[in-house]
């Protein structure tokens, strides 16, 4: 791995996200909450339509760290805020995430990263941060 | 019912371990669109946020406590912090136990924070999940 300093930019990730993915996800986590499969309940509740599970949106952040990490076992700390929805069409195009990740900090063997996660022209979570071990 | 802070305290305790099985991280992997081969195989441990799945049977007792009065479909997932000791690994059977920590009012609106502790069966603490969700109790 190159030098980690405050400034060290990840590779960006982008991610589609289409209703298959969603019911994969439902499958694969048992959260089967009816606002991210079904339309008539999302709208219901307030909602613009069936959104993605906040956990897959931050499964995919999360990528962006691993990815570079390759050791999963460096990170021991990642929080975020779901502050948009991310509402998925039910069409074949599906929403497009956009990913990136920049070292805030590095502190004693620890990194702090901050986190973004760009749907359409806004942050669909706030507060994205990881903490890896860096050696 | 309903939820005040007087249930903040309140611990679910999942009646059984979860066993983590190699399939069923790669069935999550695939899910999430993640190839890394440390999710693969026999020596496979979990994606980071498995650990929200692990700790979904103490957060279903705490949704069934009929003195909540909390319904999943009117549940919106606000905020989730990990803190993980080490990943979560095949053959390991982890225990959940769910605490409230915070509960908010605002109008039909409750927000509830919980966080939920992960430990393997020989009780070594493997990661804590906190989770912030607000549950909606207006009619619609």
């Amino acid at each position: 791995m190159t030098t980690i300093e405050a400034g060290t930019e990840l590779p960006p990730l982008t991610v589609t996200i289409r209703r298959e993915d969603l019911v994969r996800y439902a499958g694969a986590s048992g959260d089967f909450n009816p606002i991210h499969w079904n339309d008539r309940m999302a709208i219901a509740l307030g909602l613009p339509g069936v959104i993605a599970h906040g956990m897959l949106t931050m499964a995919s952040a999360a990528r962006v760290v691993t990815d570079w990490l390759q050791n999963p076992a460096d990170l021991v700390e990642y929080g975020v805020r779901f502050t948009k929805p991310v509402v998925v069409p039910d069409d074949d195009k599906g929403a497009t995430v956009t990913f990136s990740a920049k070292v805030d900090k590095v502190v004693d063997g620890s990194a702090e990263i901050d986190i973004t996660a760009i749907f359409g022209d806004e942050k669909v979570l706030g507060r994205a941060r990881a903490v890896v071990r860096v050696s | 019912m309903t939820i005040d802070a007087t249930m903040v305290g309140r611990s679910y305790t999942a009646a059984e371990s979860y066993q983590v099985g190699r399939e069923k991280i790669r069935e999550f992997a695939d899910a999430i669109g993640d190839p890394n081969p440390a999710y693969r195989g026999d020596d496979a441990v979990a994606p980071p946020t498995f650990a929200f799945v692990l700790s979904a049977p103490a957060l279903d007792l705490l949704l069934a406590d009929p003195e909540l009065g909390l319904r999943l479909d009117r549940i919106v997932h606000g905020a989730q912090k990990f803190n993980y000791v080490r990943p979560i690994r095949v053959g390991d059977e982890v225990a959940a136990t769910a605490t409230i920590t915070t509960v908010r009012k605002a109008g039909d609106v409750e927000v509830i924070m919980y966080e939920t502790v992960l430990t393997s069966g020989d009780g070594e603490q493997l990661a804590t999940s906190t989770a912030t969700v607000s549950h909606n109790r207006a009619d619609s």
